[in-house]
């Protein structure tokens, strides 16, 4: 069993590897003018084993379920495994792309891609037009004004 | 000051060091008597929010999250929600609710207070805006709210910090409103926009629904309780209250509370400030059973726990052409619309609304939720779906004022418990007919002002889940025994030595985020009790 592991603690066989960074990429697959990466390049694996370790078995089932020619096929037809998947397995399908998600858009190289700024909000911060406060002005020349109430 | 022994009976004994209990304890604090406040959460560690980190958004859905049942911090106790349309959110902690709330910081309107005498349903207030006016004032000041001079929907103020930001988002509604002759105004917020009280000022990191790492929202954490501590009060923390007690004669003489580690103590107390919402009062209050009291403390009226109301809440997104950066800038609070909120029959409903414009979702909330929304698929559209909303949305939130029905309640629940055993409160609440109808034509204006600003995608949900925040109405005031918990300035008519100031005592809801309200009500009613302390029983 799991022959062709690399290193001790990396939990998936060298097919169940291929398998998810398929599926990774049939998910959010990269752009085609190359300017977001594809979600199989980032390391889900790390970031399940850091932040949400529960969920590796069910992944690595999920993974075994799917057919051994799927990292072979075509995006069309791995598209359509999927679609299959995500109808025979919801909650779990769902709980991928959570994690999937959760890893893909803090990436820095997806942030720089959607420009938003990378890494922790604080104390970095964000600037913001004040806005125009003279759009007031037809506000003020309306003659309404809150209603009075007896005392 | 020394720590009170448990043996020794404390002057004043607060409950729950939230929104009110930290205006109580502050403004009781130059009174100089022996003042406890017990908090059954902890200290907050702006280190330890969401926004020092690159998963900010995710902790959102954990250990930040608004809904105390996915939350479940030790901290905090579970409600029953089956029998409920709308999930309660808090947060248990010092700084109580204000520790996740988004710092919208309105006041209620005149009109609010007297709404049988306007509009002939529920009840008028025993107190008038004009009783509370300088308690607005003085709350405004000590917790630092910004905001704009001279919105004529209200009487004259004066915010002591200037507006936050509109930003594009709220330029480009505020132009939609402009073009249908609808009032707007920029947001009174807890948040400030410059440096303040030795706090530095807001950064626009955006989720103030998480904690703020900066410490330029105004949670009372950060704002009152540093100085109430200062002048003498002694907070403690990992207390949790099961039960009041009660001396012979009938007046309270402490609580029951387990520590952090469930050991059980007794604190007495002379006087007992209750300050835990309106859903942690009634529950502690019907769980304080006793031979005078076999339904609850306080509830010779029948009414504790009765009348609960929440603010329904709708919401409309709008996806505009143009990149608004919506993502920037605090989450909740921009402008907001008063142009429905008065009583208008013609629409079919008595009472009415504000509609309150928030900003855009993070990167990783925007997929998620247009994941579940169907909005942003995965697969190969999912760019360009994503890249259509992520920073070009605006929404309207439609906040509707919510009646006093007797039908609504708090109870506690048979079966389920917190961790030191204690029954949880169960909710029982139906939407009524006219907030159907209110929510109705809150969600056609909103999409009417997200259209005349220029959107070119609309989504509306009629009633969100988990916007239970504003927990009001479960112990009213009034001058009535027989139809009201409280006197009007808080005192329990059954138990003399018994005073609750949070937002129970409302006796109706306004179409407004009461978190001012509800402080403005906690310094008047310390005030009261100052003016009175020779005969506060009497």
């Amino acid at each position: 069993m799991n022959k062709g592991n690399i290193t001790t603690d990396y939990p998936l066989t060298d097919v169940q590897r291929l398998k998810l960074g398929c599926l990774l990429d049939v998910l959010i697959p990269a752009s085609q003018d190359g300017h977001m990466p594809g979600a199989g390049d980032l390391d889900l694996i790390a970031y399940l084993q850091a932040k949400a370790i529960d969920f590796l078995p069910s992944l690595i089932a999920l993974l075994d379920g799917l057919d051994e020619d799927f990292p072979t096929d075509n995006f069309e037809r791995r598209y359509q495994a999927v679609k299959i998947l995500s109808n025979d397995e919801p909650g779990l399908f769902q709980e991928l792309i959570y994690q999937a998600y959760a890893v893909y858009y803090q990436s820095p190289a997806v942030l720089e891609g959607i420009d938003a700024a990378a890494g922790a909000p604080f104390p970095r911060g964000n600037t913001i037009e004040s806005g125009d406060l003279s759009l007031l002005d037809a506000v003020l020349a309306t003659p309404k004004h809150y209603r009075k109430a007896p005392p | 000051m020394a720590k009170a022994n448990l043996s020794d009976p404390v002057d004043v004994l607060i409950v729950g060091a939230g929104a009110s209990g930290a205006a109580v304890a502050w403004s009781l604090a130059d009174t100089r008597m022996r003042i406890v406040c017990l908090e059954q959460g902890n200290w907050m560690n702006p280190s330890e929010y969401p926004t020092n980190g690159t998963d900010w958004e995710i902790q959102q859905h954990g250990p930040f999250n608004i809904d105390p049942n996915i939350r479940r911090r030790d901290t905090d106790y579970p409600i029953n929600n089956d029998e409920s349309p709308i999930n309660v959110v808090n947060f248990n902690g010092v700084g109580g609710g204000t520790v996740l709330y988004a710092a919208h910081f309105p006041r209620l309107h005149p009109s609010d207070f007297k709404v049988k005498s306007l509009d002939g349903v529920a009840d008028d207030w025993p107190i008038s805006y004009d009783t509370l006016d300088p308690y607005f004032n003085q709350n405004d000041r000590m917790m630092g709210v910004s905001g704009l001079a001279g919105d004529p929907m209200y009487p004259p103020k004066q915010p002591p910090l200037p507006p936050i930001p509109m930003g594009l988002v709220g330029e480009k509604l505020a132009s939609g409103y402009n073009k249908l002759g609808w009032h707007w105004w920029p947001s009174d917020s807890a948040i400030i926009t410059r440096p303040y009280e030795g706090r530095d000022k807001c950064l626009n990191l955006g989720p103030c629904m998480s904690g703020c790492s900066q410490g330029a929202k105004s949670s009372t954490d950060i704002t009152y309780w540093p100085t109430a501590i200062r002048a003498g009060v002694e907070l403690r923390t990992r207390c949790r209250v099961r039960e009041i007690t009660l001396a012979n004669n009938g007046m309270a003489n402490g609580v029951i509370y387990y520590d952090e580690g469930g050991n059980e103590c007794h604190q007495k107390a002379e006087v007992v400030v209750m300050a835990c919402n309106g859903v942690g009062t009634p529950r502690i209050l019907l769980n304080s059973k006793s031979s005078k009291f076999p339904d609850g403390l306080a509830n010779s009226s029948g009414l504790l726990g009765k009348n609960l109301m929440f603010h329904p809440v709708a919401f409309s997104q709008g996806v505009f052409e143009e990149r608004l950066d919506s993502h920037k800038g605090p989450q909740g609070c921009c402008i907001l619309s008063k142009e429905f909120y008065e009583t208008d029959l013609s629409r079919g409903f008595v009472r009415g609304y504000n509609m309150q414009i928030t900003r855009g979702a993070g990167p990783f909330n925007t997929a998620i939720q247009g994941y579940a929304s169907g909005q942003i698929p995965w697969g190969p559209d999912h760019h360009k779906a994503f890249q259509r909303q992520f920073d070009h949305v605006a929404s309207v939130g439609v906040l509707c004022e919510d009646l006093p029905e007797l039908h609504n309640t708090v109870t506690l629940d048979p079966e389920l418990v917190d961790s030191d055993g204690i029954p949880a409160a169960k909710i029982n609440y139906t939407l009524s007919e006219n907030s159907k109808k209110m929510l109705k034509h809150g969600v056609d204006r909103a999409e009417q002002v997200l259209a005349a600003a220029g959107a070119v995608e609309i989504s509306s949900t009629e009633l969100l889940q988990s916007a239970g925040w504003h927990l009001l109405g479960t112990a009213r005031m009034g001058a009535d025994p027989n139809t009201s918990v409280v006197n009007p300035w808080g005192r329990s008519h059954d138990v003399k030595n018994l005073f609750i100031v949070d937002g129970s005592i409302f006796v109706t809801a306004g179409g407004l985020n009461p978190t001012s309200t509800i402080q403005a009500l906690a310094l008047y009613i310390a005030d009261t009790m100052k003016k009175n302390l020779a005969n506060l029983f009497d």
